[in-house]
């Protein structure tokens, strides 16, 4: 890190001009919010989707796959922004708090007020957990392979188990039709969605079969995999996309 | 100032000419939307019956009723390996509760075969009153939704008397409307209040401006305490203990859990109730009058049954075309409103008599081609149509054939 300003000569801002530099603060805080609950949702709607909206697509192996692959991205590109500029490590938890609140607005707004879907049927996942812990390790260590190996390894492990409080007993058999389904496919059966017959749900769909019922371990390392990768080449759009430019002029 | 008036009111005008009109909800869902020929050459339904059109919140009704799957099917559409008899809803108004393939309980999608007989009955439940234009309908698998005819239900009633349990399997009763919800409330709440306290830590201290000029001053060390290394510290063991604790208390709460279920269900087809071999029609030629709104198709009708027969109706996408003349009942079609009560003629209304081979013209016609947009079939790159004839004897049996046949256009 270059430094343009010499230690000695530095002085802090003080009077009128820390309140207005503290008053900027909360402006760019209030603007990166809603920023982060628009865009970051979208992305995540478009590229998450169902896996995210309805209790009956969370299965054990793409669910765990896709969601913390897709859901690293837009933290890894504010990470760079907030640490590698600000030393801020609260990337990663304020896109996911961003993500979480439109979520939550949408689903109590649009998908029970407005389609009358009861909200337990769509009940977003938490990347909380993941999100913390990829911010503690990007300050502690002050490096990107770190973070990429160690913090996306963990952001992708820790979300099966951060989540199966919430889901858990959504998993719990019923017997519907002379057959067992879980509650969660009984809302799938009973809530009646025009666009989203059974069929288009990916349940345990491929070839992870060699491993009993373990199939959430294996693509929740699997999903690690991908997160140290993911985070890197979004660490780098962070990079590229983003400029402080009109900091310097200040 | 008099532009301004005169602008203000011109937009007043024109919002409150928005509520002046009659303005209605649109309530259609795309079911003309299809191509014809699939409409016509997949999912042919018929005998469809609801139990009630009126009903109250809570109360359950049924719709029931029989399909054929088209023999002809059309090549650039893929087979019904995975099918899901649905139901066109504006959301879950009504909650289905059961669902049956020829009298099998059935849950998951299916596959159905080409030339293979069907009935099905799906079993509702108001949930939310209100006046509603409801479908059962089929979604298959890279084809897209086929559509049954579609009814108006109303449901009365209050909204808040709706309730829908089920019992798990070690039997307790669950409320379908609220059950997780608290639990998941907690959980984000919890989640929530670690990651507001961390973002607080930092957005306590001067952030933007003044880091980013420290930073460029060299004094990265002012910028971390410490004290937030400690606090990252613990955090990081914290957090992921916590997250393995919870879910294996989870664990502990719910031992007998199983994934997702996602079989496909396996059910058989009727015996043959259409082109069962006792009426044989062959369709040696169709034609599209299209100044006229006419279909003319010149049929070669085997009677092997052992009683005289008459052609009553044709169907196709959920128009039907009436023999007026005919003695004996056709199929329920009340509340249609696709009906063409005259709509068919024959050159020669005689039975044809048992063991009597007879080809003769039948033309239906009727403004409903164009209104139900099946005209277009013309413009289709598979320009064949497809539908079902219906026979009766005197007595009132009924025989029905699936027809198919490439059209030709006659423009004049």
């Amino acid at each position: 890190m270059s430094a343009n300003i010499s230690n000695r000569s530095f002085r802090p801002y003080t009077g009128e001009k820390a309140r207005i530099t503290r008053a900027y603060d909360y402006l760019i805080l209030v603007l990166a919010l809603f920023l982060f609950i628009g865009s970051f949702h979208l992305h995540f709607a478009l590229t998450v989707g169902d896996w995210d909206f309805w209790v009956d697509w969370k299965d054990r192996q793409w669910w765990p796959l896709v969601t913390p692959l897709m859901g690293i991205t837009f933290p890894a590109a504010v990470q760079y922004v907030l640490w590698n500029k600000f030393r801020l490590p609260m990337g990663a938890t304020l896109c996911v708090a961003a993500l979480l609140i439109g979520t939550w607005i949408t689903r109590v707004f649009a998908y029970h007020y407005w389609n009358f879907f009861p909200i337990n049927m769509v009940l977003p996942a938490t990347m909380l957990p993941g999100a913390l812990v990829l911010d503690f390790i990007l300050m502690l260590s002050n490096s990107l392979t770190i973070t990429a190996i160690f913090g996306g390894a963990a952001f992708a492990l820790l979300f099966y188990p951060s989540n199966w409080p919430i889901f858990g007993m959504f998993h719990v058999p019923v017997e519907q039709g002379n057959g067992q389904v879980t509650v969660a496919d009984l809302f799938g059966f009973q809530y009646i969605r025009t666009g989203m017959p059974e069929y288009l749900r990916i349940i345990e769909r491929g070839t992870l079969r060699t491993y009993g019922q373990y199939a959430t371990p294996l693509s929740a390392f699997c999903s690690a995999l991908l997160c140290t990768l993911m985070y890197t080449l979004w660490w780098y759009i962070g990079k590229w996309f983003s400029t402080t430019r009109y900091l310097n002029r200040i | 100032m008099k532009t301004i008036l005169a602008k203000t009111l011109m937009a007043f005008c024109l919002i409150s000419s928005v509520y002046v009109m009659d303005v209605r909800t649109v309530m259609a869902h795309g079911e003309k939307a299809l191509e014809p020929f699939i409409r016509m050459r997949t999912i042919q339904w018929y005998d469809v019956h609801w139990s009630k059109q009126a009903f109250n919140v809570n109360e359950e009704i049924s719709v029931s009723g029989k399909f054929h799957v088209a023999e002809d099917w059309p090549i650039g559409v893929p087979k019904p390996e995975a099918s899901f008899l649905n139901i066109s809803t504006p959301g879950p108004v009504l909650i289905r509760t059961e669902r049956y393939l020829n009298g099998k309980p059935w849950t998951n999608s299916v596959a159905l075969e080409p030339g293979g007989d069907y009935d099905f009955k799906v079993v509702l439940k108001g949930r939310l009153p209100g006046r509603y234009h409801i479908h059962p309908f089929f979604n298959l698998k890279d084809a897209g939704q086929v559509m049954g005819p579609g009814v108006w239900l109303d449901i009365a009633g209050d909204a808040s008397d709706f309730s829908n349990s089920a019992k798990i399997i070690n039997g307790e009763m669950i409320d379908m409307e609220s059950y997780g919800f608290a639990n998941g409330v907690l959980w984000h709440a919890f989640w929530g209040i670690l990651a507001t306290a961390w973002l607080l830590w930092w957005v306590r201290r001067p952030l933007f401006i003044s880091r980013y000029r420290m930073l460029e001053a060299g004094m990265e060390d002012e910028l971390i305490t410490p004290q937030d290394k400690l606090i990252a510290k613990s955090a990081m063991v914290v957090v992921p203990v916590m997250v393995l604790a919870f879910n294996a208390m989870a664990n502990n709460d719910l031992p007998n859990t199983i994934p997702l279920q996602a079989s496909l269900d396996q059910i058989l087809p009727l015996p043959a109730k259409v082109n069962a071999g006792i009426i044989n029609v062959d369709t040696l030629k169709a034609e599209y009058r299209v100044a006229e709104r006419a279909m003319k198709f010149d049929l070669k009708i085997d009677n092997q049954s052992n009683a005289p027969i008459h052609i009553g109706e044709f169907s196709t996408a959920n128009v039907y075309f009436l023999n007026k003349d005919l003695p004996v009942a056709h199929q329920d079609l009340s509340g249609s409103s696709t009906v063409s009560v005259e709509g068919m003629s024959l050159d020669n209304n005689d039975a044809i008599k048992p063991g009597e081979q007879r080809t003769l013209t039948m033309i239906v016609k009727d403004g409903l081609w164009e209104s139900e947009k099946l005209d277009g079939l013309i413009r289709d790159a598979d320009s064949r149509i497809g539908g079902l004839l219906f026979l009766y004897d005197l007595t009132g049996k009924r025989y029905i054939s699936s027809i198919t046949a490439a059209v030709i256009p006659k423009f004049n």
